[in-house]
């Protein structure tokens, strides 16, 4: 079941999904990402030199992935906590396509109000971009 | 082209010389510092970091915010000064690709504060499948604050092919 908001851990069970989203990876949204991060490379600024880099076109910076990742959780758990998140980049996510975020509960604690979540990010032709996981801890 | 490995890595290796080598590599070096480096956290690279990332919790786009912080994965983009100790041994050929980030947070950060990171290679292994046998080298940049409470862990996994 696909839940947009978690009030308290007590309203998940093991096997919820995240709601879906297509975070924005337009080329003005990765230009400002780079200049916060500097991280300014052109293989994420400029499509014809990717291109030039073997890439199909821009690719959007793994770190900033993590990050949607991250932005996602806090809008189904809002005050939560991430204690930890792992990504995995297995292939390239490029600038200026659609990406879909999806996740889903995979484990709880009860005791420590900690939950477990399976990542990943869908590429717009169907690749698999990134896999990762979560612990994330709500409110008493 | 990927950034990153698109095969399933799930074999282990067999050839035996390669994995003496690899092991002499890691007790060497696993666990050796080689890096100590101070970064400034200021706000408004946090909130635009956060804003770029389509958050939306004033928690990390509300500098006024009572509980205003770094996003969690904000230490990612700190790098160290050296990407491996000095005379670390070439393994694997080429210069490696990023294979992810594991981050972990132990505390929030605030923004004027100043971080020290303390770099370490914490692994070495190696993986085989559909792309070969790969190697793994793991990064790891812990951030402590100026009260030296630890405040975040940062693993990046370089990927390598082997030789």
């Amino acid at each position: 079941m696909s839940v947009t908001q978690i009030a308290k851990f007590e309203d998940l069970e093991i096997g919820d999904d995240l709601p879906e989203e297509s975070p924005d990876v337009s080329m003005p949204k990765v230009m400002a990402f780079c200049q916060a991060a500097k991280h300014v490379f052109e293989r994420f600024v400029d499509h014809e030199a990717a291109r030039k880099e073997g890439f199909p076109a821009a690719i959007v910076p793994g770190i900033m992935s993590q990050g949607f990742l991250a932005s996602m959780i806090h809008r189904w758990a809002p005050g939560c906590k991430i204690l930890e998140i792992d990504t995995v980049f297995r292939g390239s996510l490029l600038v200026d396509s659609k990406i879909t975020m999806t996740g889903a509960v995979t484990d709880t604690d009860e005791e420590a109000l900690i939950v477990e979540l399976d990542l990943a990010i869908i590429a717009e032709d169907g690749r698999t971009g990134v896999i990762g996981t979560a612990r994330v801890q709500f409110e008493r | 082209m990927p950034y990153g490995p698109e095969a399933e890595m799930t074999q282990p290796m067999d050839d035996e010389n390669s994995k003496a080598d690899l092991a002499t590599v890691r007790e060497q070096w696993v666990g050796i510092e080689f890096d100590w480096t101070t970064f400034e956290m200021s706000a408004p690279s946090m909130v635009a970091w956060a804003e770029a990332c389509g958050e939306t919790d004033p928690r990390f786009t509300d500098p006024n915010h009572h509980d205003f912080q770094a996003h969690p994965g904000f230490t990612t983009h700190c790098m160290s000064g050296r990407v491996f100790p000095k005379e670390f041994p070439q393994i694997g050929g080429g210069f490696g690709i990023d294979g992810g980030k594991r981050v972990e947070v132990h505390a929030p950060i605030r923004s004027g504060e100043t971080l020290t990171a303390t770099t370490t290679i914490a692994d070495i292994f190696e993986k085989t499948g559909r792309s070969g046998t790969m190697i793994f080298i793991v990064q790891r940049m812990e951030f402590r604050n100026e009260a030296d409470d630890l405040v975040s862990t940062v693993d990046w996994k370089m990927i390598k092919k082997a030789e």
